[in-house]
């Protein structure tokens, strides 16, 4: 190609608009990659009109960019204001790209769970690997140091002609998540694996990242003054992630999947721009601060000055590039990962250049904000875009047509088992209950060495799963950072709403285990396409749930996002939420573990059996299919959780697992994992048939060891919440309804069943 | 010594193991400060202010290459000379992970023949994947002064986090001058403190080992991160255990009270 040619190629294209059809217009954005609707197109139109001109394509790819479902929440932000928005303000200390509770005086902690769905079924590797480099850029935007990553992940189990195999989507995300986040020196210290044909061919990828930062130090978003210079630091600016946002707001079409869209991850630069970054934050150098992700520069810049009710200006040019062919309009919207975008005051510019040089981070001024509402774009000279802040940032907000389909609940009476020992077996070696070791053990999970509690506790060698992680930031401090999950996608498939719930309850309880008091919350809500009344009907369900049941917590939702569109291929997804919880121990000394500690003492469990087996993992084994959901009543959850967190801190308790997946017959079982000791249990006085009395999955409930000497103690806190159900024991495990023995395996076995697939 | 003792933590990008390190030496009563390569490179900084010098883990320049090679090849271009003073002046340098990694390529571990040449590698793990969890250890202290602290043939436990840890050394005159001269100080063992093989020995390293001490007893690499257990809490068995101290503190323990003592 001719010089001629590129020169004439860059400069700045009119899209000519005005005066279209609508026919001609839904092709324009079809052409475009826009993924606008023609009522969005319409409106542009008649904006430009006003301006008495056609477009440019920098400015329409910017709208599409900033009018994403993906950036704007269009489809979804109803909903989240009149249910999520407004619960416990007064316990978040800052919103922006993540959101803040506080810890103690001077620490608050910041935290945010997000999916890369779309780029992780396209590129298993790299979408999942930039899933964990986006999440750290969210928490470090609000100026906190990156303290721990999470991830939840939902593979599918069956291959879908026409997209990449599960085990290849496995592998690469696993893969990336490995690659990325060992070499950035943050410990992988949480989450999940799910396995459902639900995800085949759509893999969720949930991505979560936990900080800490002074109080004194939290970094606003916002610009609120002109002439404040901006500096884009870290990566170069290239052609990968270009339309990402627009890609995970349609769904994926055989054939259609575009590896542009998926960015490129480089930890290496990333860990440095971490460390240049705070350095400048902790020396008062930064007015404001963004990360680049979806919509690149487009999304931040426009959103930093429109929210602080400002203008401003950026010379395109300035922007570093990987490569030099580069259109404006690729320049203004690229997703290039490892990228930051500070706001500096003038006379502070050469001190923040400085330090980014001193780490070795690449870093350009590239403008500065204004009087007025108007941003100015300029590409050599030219001017190729000139925008209305407020209208470029102001999508429509669509209240979808929603219906809930009224279900018939089957309440199903399995035949009685004949062999408990055998299910139990099979239920300890299912993909979803046995070891992930085979992937965690391949995430750095204590590097920072501040890892108290891990994803695997108990004797070296022999380690069993734990309910929460415990992170001590500050290593003068006794105080530490609780982090869990809670997602259940059998239940929300069956009830979106009580699935909901009993996600919250999850999160409470596995927090509550380590014995820290739950925080805040943060939502990441997968779903299918919301243009879809019936998947609308079940959004709606899955946030009520959340409210509900967060509302009587009075514990807040500060960050999270939406994920529409997952439904490529033969089947959707679950409308479902992963919630992402932290919590404060108060003294990390008193925190505890699921693993047993000693023969002869004695075990409780904190809640009741149910009959409501709807998706349980028994249920499952037996192929029943319906049923209702287990139910969480949070005025239950409050009142039980938080007198257990009183009987954790009083150190009356040993050893306490959550009861989940598999009941208190998988529960007592994970405990004996890493701990080789035993325990003996009489289930008459919990009443119901056998199995739905150890098999069933109640809600609000757990398992507790407690010491001999303390039993007293601890059933006066508990009161009627508690029964006791039998002792701690040598080499075996062993349930009894009175005389009649119902259970009794050996420990090497149930070691062996759940350590499947790992050595 | 009465005056402070300077720690050097020398980093480039990729090294990401450099806060824990810091903060165990901050707590050891010792003025760590972080050094970027660069600052030794220009002469900012000068090595020969230090006392102690420690190559923290992480994955210098990404690794992409072989693991520690970048960085070796850095600080022989313009700091070999430098270096062999530092260590020759008996002075304490350890490198843990990746910083054992740098040691090796540096030529600094095991130099069974004094003459700095690369004797050994750390291979990519026999099981070809990333392993982290904790190990079982036995110390044979020998004249290493990081291990003075530590009674001899004890079981200790340590995290690990590697991919590439496999000490293979480059023929068996190597390995075996390695061993008798007792500089396999550190050993990857059972529960039971047997020699054993993979998972106990996480990587299969030749002869097991784990940590590697020059002869003069002043050059430690280790693959284990003592750094991320220097309190009990961050043990991965401590709600089990009645410790009270972390088993990565006597390391650094040992270095100060060597410093106090000889200088």
């Amino acid at each position: 190609m001719s010089v001629w040619l590129m020169n004439e190629e860059r400069a700045r294209e009119e899209v000519p608009i005005l005066g279209k059809s609508v026919a001609e217009l839904s092709k324009i954005s079809k052409q475009m990659h826009l993924g606008l609707s023609t009522d969005e197109m319409s409106r542009i139109g008649s904006y430009f009109e006003k301006e008495g001109r056609e477009p440019t394509d920098v400015e329409i790819q910017a709208i599409a960019q900033a009018w994403s479902e993906h950036c704007s929440y269009k489809s979804s932000k109803v909903h989240l204001k009149k249910y999520i928005f407004g619960i416990g303000r007064e316990k978040i200390v800052a919103e922006g790209d993540a959101g803040l509770v506080s810890l103690d005086d001077d620490t608050a902690i910041s935290f945010k769970i997000e999916s890369h769905n779309h780029p992780s079924a396209i590129e298993p590797y790299g979408g999942a690997a930039t899933g964990v480099g986006g999440i750290l850029r969210d928490v470090l935007s609000m100026g906190a140091q990156p303290i721990a990553v999470t991830d939840v992940l939902y593979f599918g189990t069956k291959s879908v002609k026409g997209f990449p195999s599960p085990k290849f989507i496995e592998s690469g995300v696993i893969s990336g998540i490995r690659d990325y986040g060992n070499r950035v020196g943050i410990p992988t210290v949480s989450g999940g694996i799910v396995y459902s044909d639900f995800f085949s061919p759509n893999v969720l990828v949930n991505v979560g990242c936990v900080g800490v930062v002074d109080k004194r130090k939290i970094i606003s978003s916002a610009i609120s003054k002109p002439g404040i210079k901006l500096i884009i630091a870290g990566g170069k600016t290239g052609r990968d992630g270009i339309h990402g946002v627009n890609m995970a707001s349609a769904v994926m079409e055989i054939g259609e999947e575009d590896v542009t869209t998926v960015q490129l991850g480089s930890p290496i630069t990333k860990e440095p721009l971490i460390h240049a970054v705070l350095e400048a934050n902790d020396r008062g150098l930064i007015y404001a601060l963004k990360d680049l992700g979806g919509g690149g520069l487009s999304s931040v810049v426009g959103e930093m000055l429109q929210s602080g009710g400002v203008g401003g200006k950026v010379f395109l040019e300035k922007v570093l590039l990987k490569e030099k062919s580069m259109r404006p309009w690729e320049i203004w919207i690229s997703e290039s990962q490892e990228r930051m975008l500070l706001a500096v005051r003038e006379d502070q510019v050469n001190s923040v250049l400085e330090i980014m040089d001193s780490w070795d981070v690449t870093s350009a001024v590239i403008g500065e904000s204004e009087a007025g509402k108007r941003l100015r774009i300029f590409f050599e000279g030219k001017s190729v875009l000139d925008l209305d802040t407020n209208f470029m940032t102001s999508p429509m907000l669509y209240e979808r047509p929603s219906l809930v389909k009224e279900k018939q609940v089957i309440q199903w009476l399995p035949k009685y088992p004949t062999d408990f020992r055998r299910i139990l077996r099979n239920m300890l070696s299912d993909k979803n209950v046995r070891t992930k070791e085979y992937a965690v053990r391949q995430y750095d999970h204590t590097v920072r060495g501040s890892t108290v509690i891990g994803p695997f506790t108990g004797i070296v060698g022999r380690e069993g799963p734990s309910d929460a992680s415990v992170i001590r930031p500050n290593w003068s401090k006794e105080t530490g950072v609780a982090i869990s999950h809670g997602s259940n996608p059998f239940y929300s498939y069956i009830d979106p709403y009580l699935g909901g719930r009993a996600a919250v309850d999850e999160t409470v309880r596995n927090l509550i285990s380590v014995g820290s008091e739950p925080l805040g919350f943060s939502d990441c809500l997968n779903s299918g396409n919301p243009e879809n009344p019936e998947i609308m009907g079940e959004f709606i369900d899955m946030v009520r749930g959340l409210h509900d049941s967060a509302y009587a917590l009075n514990l807040p939702f500060v960050s999270g996002n939406v994920s529409f569109y997952n439904e490529a291929g033969r089947r959707r997804i679950p409308t479902f939420p992963t919630i992402l919880g932290v919590g404060k121990v108060e003294n990390i000394e008193r925190s505890v573990t699921p693993d047993l500690k000693g023969i002869g003492n004695a075990v409780y469990l904190v809640g009741v059996p149910t009959t409501d087996m709807g998706g349980s993992l028994y249920y499952r084994h037996l192929k029943l299919d319906g049923g209702r959901v287990p139910y969480s009543d949070p005025v239950t959850l409050k009142r039980r959780g938080w007198n257990l967190l009183k009987a954790i801190r009083s150190s009356c308790i040993k050893s306490v697992h959550d009861v989940s997946d598999g009941g208190i017959a998988v529960a007592i079982s994970e405990m004996t994992v890493g701990s080789g000791i035993g325990a003996t249990i009489d289930v008459a006085p919990l009443g119901l048939r056998n199995d739905f009395a150890i098999f069933s999955e109640p809600q609000s409930s757990w398992v507790v060891e407690v010491g001999e000497d303390r039993e007293e103690e601890f059933v006066k806190i508990l009161g009627d919440d508690t029964i006791y159900i039998g002792r701690t024991q040598d080499a075996r495990f062993t349930v009894a309804r009175g005389e009649e023995s119902v259970l009794d395996v050996d420990l090497e076995s149930i070691l062996k069943n759940w350590k499947k697939g790992y050595r | 010594m009465n005056r402070e003792i300077n720690v050097a933590i020398l980093t480039m990008e990729g090294t990401n193991n450099e806060e824990e390190a810091y903060l165990s030496f901050r707590f050891s009563g010792t003025s760590p400060e972080i050094v970027h390569l660069k600052k030794l490179e220009n002469r900012d900084k000068k090595l020969s202010n230090y006392d102690i010098l420690f190559f923290p883990g992480g994955f210098s320049a990404g690794d992409y290459v072989r693991a520690g090679a970048v960085m070796a090849a850095r600080l022989k271009s313009s700091l070999m000379k430098d270096l062999e003073e530092f260590v020759e002046s008996g002075k304490p340098v350890m490198g843990s992970c990746n910083g054992f990694q740098v040691l090796v390529e540096l030529g600094l571990i095991p130099n069974v023949n004094g003459d700095y040449a690369l004797e050994a590698a750390l291979a990519p793990n026999i099981s070809n994947r990333f392993e982290a969890r904790t190990v079982y250890l036995k110390v044979d202290k020998g004249n290493c002064l990081f291990l003075r602290e530590f009674e001899d043939n004890e079981i200790i436990k340590l995290p690990i986090a590697h991919s590439e840890g496999r000490f293979v050394p480059k023929d068996k005159e190597i390995l075996d001058k390695i061993i008798k001269s007792r500089m396999n100080v550190i050993s990857y063992v059972d529960s039971r403190g047997r020699q054993a093989k993979y998972p106990w020995n996480p990587n299969g390293s030749e002869r097991n080992i784990a940590g590697v001490c020059n002869k003069r007893g002043n050059v430690l690499g280790v693959m284990p991160h003592p750094e991320r257990v220097f309190y009990r809490y961050t043990e991965s068995d401590w709600t089990r255990e009645n410790s009270k101290t972390g088993m990565g503190n006597p390391f650094f323990r040992g270095a100060v009270q060597f410093l106090r003592e000889k200088y």
